[in-house]
């Protein structure tokens, strides 16, 4: 009779062994939702909204984004240094960024004398469509052009855009507070500004 | 096998690696699963007096064996093959959609038995788990007995040597202290390993063979592990690309992106592509009219933000390597390009749409156009391309999958496309839930024609057309050590087939004369590669030459290696004479010394 422990050593050694497969196994579920695949768009559109907020201390330093902006002039974040600044990754095809832009237009034309400063980036856009949605939603504020993932990818060490919508919020020292995935919605948006800037109203 | 009492000892090295010694294939739920306990060999299923822990160890004992492993290996194979045969989510989603409306009942059972992403299916990681388990179990025990098994000193040497398969003996005048010390000495110098005892000098050889063993089984584990951290640590990645445009590896590029359950978006490698040209070529004749012959696609790159810009000429098969991710040219198609211009003389959207190909013969695409910020209305279009229109009435037909004859028909929508809620739809399909058709008639456009819209909504104009690719781009760190893994599993496996373990016992005996009897016997383990007899021979006469010694008696008993897997001709080869120019006398074994499987023999070594 061998002794008990060896074999059940070995049934949890494998058991830690399956549970490590089974984790690898099970992270890609879920690509084809109804009947037709979703595939054929872009997957990480998603219309459902988290946020992250960094507390002072844990907020790493956003990288010098320059570019040109859709109306053809230059734009730099370090033109707005010492203002909070909330970056807008959007897309003119993009559905959830089209329901969130109203309160992102509102917002913009509310807090511009707070020393809050809105710039969008449109991403796999075709510039003419991109000008037709600002004007149709009446954004007020510049974005950047970035047709091939530039400035996305100047984010890729800090908090990348990983969602489309994606929206951060820098804080006065040039740092990412906050961290939003979705659309949002006016008050969602604004209270995580007002935490950010500092502001009460 | 009965008459093998304790035929553990030899089984356990035997080269049916996968099940493990006792284990066998417990037919019936035996309560313990050692030689000789209750239960065993009784025939009848002791399921009565199994409590709970009995049945649990029954069951691990069935996952471990060999049987098990072997049908589950055999179930993954098989599970693979619709992996292959049916088109997969995960590697080309243009693929599926195609599937979709080629087999538009068939596709939706398809896919809910998970066979368009056979990979990520539970039912196949069921398999594998399963087998990854019946494997580990099996293996990690076998290779805690193989380091012991390649420890061991060679057991004592059995009392009746001239019982083994393979015996001589012979007569020398040294005494026997100093025969065995000669005798130690030449086996010793021919790297036996060697245990020495009063009257006896036992020898052994061959320990590679565990080693390869040993080799095998953790190369067999760390196989299974590498393919399950390139799960972990890993991604698969989709991306549509137009020639003139260009990407980075971020998620937001990216189409569909699988990430293993650690990676996080600031894992993926920083590189960025831009599609300079492609250019496709089919054939124009033959039986394989409309086949494609060549694919290229000019890259350039870089590896990182601010890195040398390097080209690429990527082609099926030839992925682009940056950065440790492979990158695959995996389809193409048509991407025409359009004006549109709104009831307001504004344009709304300048610039290629990516089509879908429906029939990959002809090329043949389908696509759709939503321009949502049209005034006064939000139009939308859906359209097929053709690369080589041809007039057949009142079908629309492409003759040719290159753009020899390119046209355009469109259906025109205005109205609401759905997309200022907020949830997201896919940019190939139109939602006409909150559209109406426009009453134009489908002409086929060519480049450079307009399309005017009835009730002042605008103009169309197809202006000519852009080729895309559809890139797969995967990163999979297991794969490396999975190659190393499975080519030591291999060495280990021939390591194991080709080196036998062999045993060789002296006993030198005093005889009352004054002079002394030498016995030599030797027994190989699993001689499956054959050959012992002959080595056998060989060490006898040396040892008799070292010895002085006379009047050699041999005897071979092929019958008697212990090895159920020997083939037969091994055994026909058995009987082999001791090489000529020796001065002994060969006799052949007899019935009577054959029967080698001499308890004494096989389970010397328990006494130890």
């Amino acid at each position: 009779m061998p002794p008990l422990s060896v074999p059940l050593r070995s049934v949890i050694g494998a058991a830690a062994a399956a549970f490590t497969v089974l984790a690898a196994a099970g992270c890609d579920g879920g690509a084809i939702g109804a009947n037709v695949p979703q595939s054929a768009g872009q997957s990480f559109v998603s219309s459902s909204y988290t946020s992250t907020f960094y507390a002072i201390g844990h907020r790493p330093v956003a990288p010098a984004v320059s570019g040109t902006t859709l109306t053809g002039k230059h734009l730099s974040l370090a033109d707005y240094k010492g203002d909070t600044i909330v970056l807008n990754f959007w897309g003119s095809w993009c559905d959830p960024c089209r329901a969130e832009a109203p309160a992102l237009g509102a917002l913009a034309r509310q807090l511009q004398s707070r020393r809050v400063r809105f710039v969008g980036v449109d991403i796999r856009d075709e510039p003419d469509s991109a000008l037709a949605f600002m004007q149709n939603f009446n954004i007020g504020y510049p974005s950047l052009n970035d047709p091939n993932d530039e400035i996305a990818l100047e984010f890729h060490s800090t908090v990348p855009p990983a969602d489309i919508p994606t929206t951060l919020i820098i804080d006065r020292s040039g740092r990412i507070a906050a961290r939003i995935f979705g659309a949002s919605t006016y008050g969602q948006l604004k209270g995580l500004v007002d935490k950010v800037a500092g502001l009460t109203s | 096998m009965t008459g093998l009492p304790a035929d553990g000892e030899f089984r356990e090295a035997a080269p049916d690696v996968a099940r493990p010694a006792g284990i066998a294939t417990a037919e019936a739920p035996a309560s313990t699963g050692d030689a000789g306990g209750p239960g065993r060999g009784t025939g009848r299923p002791m399921a009565a007096r199994l409590g709970p822990l009995g049945w649990l160890r029954w069951a691990w004992r069935q996952l471990t064996s060999m049987r098990t492993a072997l049908i589950l290996l055999f179930l993954l194979a098989l599970a693979s093959v619709p992996g292959s045969v049916l088109p997969q989510e995960g590697i080309d989603p243009a693929a599926v959609t195609q599937y979709y409306q080629s087999h538009p009942s068939l596709a939706p059972i398809l896919n809910h038995l998970s066979l368009f992403s056979v990979f990520a299916a539970p039912w196949f990681a069921a398999i594998y788990l399963l087998l990854f388990a019946s494997l580990a179990g099996c293996v990690l025990p076998r290779t805690f007995r193989l380091v012991g098994s390649a420890r061991q000193k060679p057991p004592r040497a059995p009392s009746n040597l001239r019982r083994l398969p393979a015996s001589a003996s012979y007569v020398t005048d040294l005494a026997p202290a100093a025969a065995l010390q000669k005798a130690s000495t030449l086996l010793g110098g021919r790297r036996f390993r060697l245990s020495e005892g009063d009257g006896w000098v036992s020898a052994e050889k061959g320990y590679l063979r565990e080693v390869g063993n040993l080799l095998f089984h953790i190369a067999l584990l760390a196989l299974l592990i590498s393919v399950g951290l390139g799960g972990i640590w890993g991604y698969k990645a989709n991306r549509l690309l137009i020639v003139g445009q260009g990407f980075a590896n971020t998620p937001t590029a990216l189409d569909v992106f699988h990430p293993g359950r650690l990676v996080s978006p600031s894992d993926l490698q920083p590189f960025a592509i831009n599609l300079l040209n492609f250019r496709a070529e089919y054939e124009t004749s033959g039986p394989e009219l409309d086949q494609p012959i060549t694919y290229d696609a000019g890259l350039s790159y870089t590896s990182q933000p601010g890195a040398r810009t390097q080209h690429y000429m990527l082609k099926v098969n030839h992925p682009l390597v940056v950065d440790s991710v492979s990158v695959y040219l995996i389809g193409h198609g048509y991407a025409p390009v359009f004006k549109v211009t709104d009831g307001t003389g504004k344009v709304r959207w300048d610039g290629p749409v990516p089509f879908i190909p429906v029939d990959q013969t002809t090329l043949t695409s389908e696509g759709v156009i939503k321009v949502p910020d049209a005034e006064p209305y939000q139009l939308g279009f859906a359209g097929v391309f053709l690369p080589t229109e041809v007039d057949s009435g009142n079908q629309l037909q492409s003759a040719f999958p290159a753009a020899l004859n390119p046209r355009v028909s469109l259906v025109a929508f205005k109205g609401n496309l759905g997309m200022n809620s907020g949830v997201p739809q896919s940019v190939y399909t139109l939602d006409t839930k909150g559209l109406s058709q426009l009453p134009i008639a489908a002409r086929p456009l060519a480049a450079g024609q307009s399309m005017k819209l009835p009730d002042g909504a605008g103009t169309i104009t197809y202006l000519g057309y852009q080729q895309w690719v559809s890139l797969a781009i995967t990163y999979d760190p297991g794969q490396l050590p999975a190659l190393v893994s499975g080519f030591t599993a291999l060495a280990g496996l021939i390591l194991s087939f080709l080196v036998r373990r062999r045993r060789v016992f002296v006993r030198a005996i005093a005889a009352p004369d004054g002079s002394t009897e030498v016995l030599v016997g030797g027994l190989a383990r699993s001689d499956a590669a054959g050959g012992f007899e002959t080595e056998f021979a060989e060490l006898a006469r040396q040892l008799r030459a070292e010895h002085d010694g006379r009047q050699m008696q041999a005897t071979q008993v092929g019958d008697g290696t212990v090895d159920e897997t020997e083939d037969p001709d091994e055994r026909e080869r058995g009987r082999l004479p001791v090489p000529a120019g020796s001065a002994a006398t060969v006799a052949s074994a007899n019935a009577d010394t054959a029967p080698a499987a001499n308890p004494e023999v096989l389970t010397s070594r328990e006494g130890e």
